[in-house]
């Protein structure tokens, strides 16, 4: 099985950095770097799991999140915060994000609930 | 484990020097960031690393950061932690002293060949999950080598190095080297820590002083104004000095302003209170002696002259006001040296108080006390010259009158209400 993964951050390092982690764990993965971009790869690429990033300059990652759920209600998001945007934190919970890391993050945590995302995508919950 | 030794191998680096300037910036910096920048900088240049990274703890949040981080793999800075308890970190922590080879620093290489023997025996149990967990910890960074530094037992800050670039490895004497790096990052942070701490401890000083200091000036210019008023009550009890009060700290003021003193801020506060507080001791003089008709037997004499004296002691309480006190305490000096209560003469005499001697005076011959009549001027010039150089200070005296004429001449005697209402004019 192949496990498609967008990353999605305006800071291209992040981007690239999180690719060649989850390239070594036989991901596929793209990158998009900003709102508008992770739109058109969702439609082209049709990641498993996105992770997306909330503070962006443009459309930022709620906008993004809100349009994916809409129009791909089965991809998981994950979003990724800085700790200052706890309420921003809130609002996309309630938009159907389906989890939050916070920077710093966890390497270990990140893979493991990238993986776990995955599994639900595969099993179509 | 340091290996391949050649020393042929070894980049030229004077490694004493650099630790001396390393240590050199550290006593001067404020905030470690630089400094650790500085380092991570340094290795990356002249070892030529795959990655050279500085994490560091942060404390309040139970966590490790990067603060810097080079080389071809580098991470973006403020990605990613490491919690206190990820194996990594626990490796260098707890009862280091007893294996100590291995908590002073960690080669991927050793991980891995501790993990190849572990296979048979560890699989299952915490070190071999442990291990497995720092081995991938390291390949996901790309680190080959990791040196802790310590304060007391806690691993303050951990050095990061990748592989070289030209697959060489590490020597027993750049590993050292590495050691002491890693130690004068973990001493910068914490003596950055302890100049925070203090800076933050000395303003918290300086605000409870102003606040203190705020607090006591009040209280001083409370009493101040309670002072005020009982020596206005005292005055009132005397007959017909209307304003007299107001009328000595101006002409006071007037007087010390004509003989050049410098008249700003507390030096003119301080002799404002003085000719204002000057007979605030005949509170504690009997109704019967102040407000006597006739002159004053000797006995009451000697009772009235303790108002100096019961002055000074009243104001002890404003401590800001301590030269007030020595002013109203010599105010019934004479130049001569023939006053009371001290004796004092000439320049013993504050200055303050040799022109309050001149300016209370006058105004007690212009007034019309109970025991004289009112006098003319004139006469009342005449009688201070008279008196200069045995009773007054004869500069204090000249002053005095020809600040007087001039502002007679400038703005008539209207300007005087007291003289108006003693019918001088």
């Amino acid at each position: 099985m192949i496990k498609k993964m967008l990353i999605v951050d305006d800071e291209i390092e992040i981007c690239e950095f999180l690719k060649i982690f989850f390239e070594d764990r036989d991901y596929k993965v793209a990158t998009g770097f900003s709102g508008e971009e992770a739109l058109e790869k969702v439609a082209s690429f049709q990641p498993d799991v996105v992770l997306l990033d909330i503070q962006m300059p443009g459309m930022d990652g709620l906008k993004v999140l809100k349009k994916i759920k809409a129009e791909h209600p089965k991809i998981k998001v994950i979003m990724v915060t800085a700790v200052e945007t706890g309420d921003k934190i809130e609002e996309a919970m309630r938009y159907g994000a389906d989890n939050y890391i916070t920077k710093p993050l966890s390497l270990e945590y990140l893979e493991k609930d990238v993986q776990d995302k995955i599994s639900l995508f595969a099993k179509g919950a | 484990m340091p290996q391949g030794q050649d020393p042929l191998s070894l980049p030229k680096v004077d490694y004493q020097e650099i630790l001396r300037d390393v240590a050199r910036s550290m006593v001067r910096l404020k905030r470690p960031e630089r400094l650790l920048k500085l380092i991570t900088r340094f290795i990356d240049r002249t070892f030529g690393l795959s990655h050279t990274a500085l994490l560091i703890l942060d404390q309040k949040n139970d966590r490790y950061v990067f603060v810097n981080s080079r080389g071809a793999k580098r991470l973006p800075v403020g990605l990613v932690k490491f919690d206190s308890d990820h194996p990594l970190i626990q490796w260098f922590c707890g009862a280091r002293k007893k294996l100590s080879f291995q908590k002073d620093f960690l080669f991927l290489s050793d991980v891995k060949k501790m993990l190849s023997r572990a296979e048979f025996r560890l699989a299952t149990n915490s070190k071999g999950s442990h291990l497995t967990g720092i081995q991938k910890a390291m390949q996901n960074l790309n680190i080959e080598l990791v040196i802790p530094g310590y304060f007391k037992e806690t691993p303050v800050g951990l050095l990061m190095l990748g592989g070289r670039r030209n697959g060489r490895h590490f020597s027993k004497q750049e590993v050292v080297f590495f050691q002491t790096l890693a130690n004068d990052c973990s001493m910068a942070i914490k003596t950055a820590e302890y100049n925070q701490s203090l800076i933050a401890q000395n303003r918290e000083l300086e605000k409870r002083l102003k606040e203190i200091e705020t607090m006591r000036h009040k209280e001083q210019r409370t009493y101040y104004e309670i002072m005020r008023s009982l020596a206005e009550e005292v005055h009132a009890k005397e007959p017909n000095i209307y304003g007299h009060i107001s009328e000595v700290e101006r002409l006071g003021l007037m007087t010390a302003r004509e003989m050049g003193m410098e008249l700003t801020g507390p030096g003119k506060d301080v002799l404002s209170a003085a000719l204002i507080l000057h007979d605030v001791g005949k509170i504690g003089i009997p109704d019967s002696i102040l407000t006597k008709p006739g002159p004053l037997a000797d006995d009451e004499w000697k009772i009235m002259k303790t108002h100096v004296e019961k002055g000074a002691k009243i104001l002890e309480p404003l401590t800001d006001f301590k030269k007030v006190r020595e002013i109203i305490l010599a105010h019934h000096e004479r130049y001569d040296g023939g006053g009371y209560p001290q004796g004092l003469r000439g320049d013993e005499i504050p200055i303050e108080a040799r022109i309050l001697s001149v300016v209370d005076s006058f105004h007690a011959i212009v007034s019309s006390r109970c025991y004289r009549g009112g006098r003319s001027m004139e006469e009342a010039f005449q009688e201070l010259q008279n008196g200069a150089g045995a009773q007054f200070d004869p500069i204090a005296v000249d002053s005095f009158i020809r600040i007087m004429k001039k502002e007679m001449h400038k703005k008539g005697v209207g300007s005087m209400p007291f003289l108006l209402e003693n019918g001088l004019s």
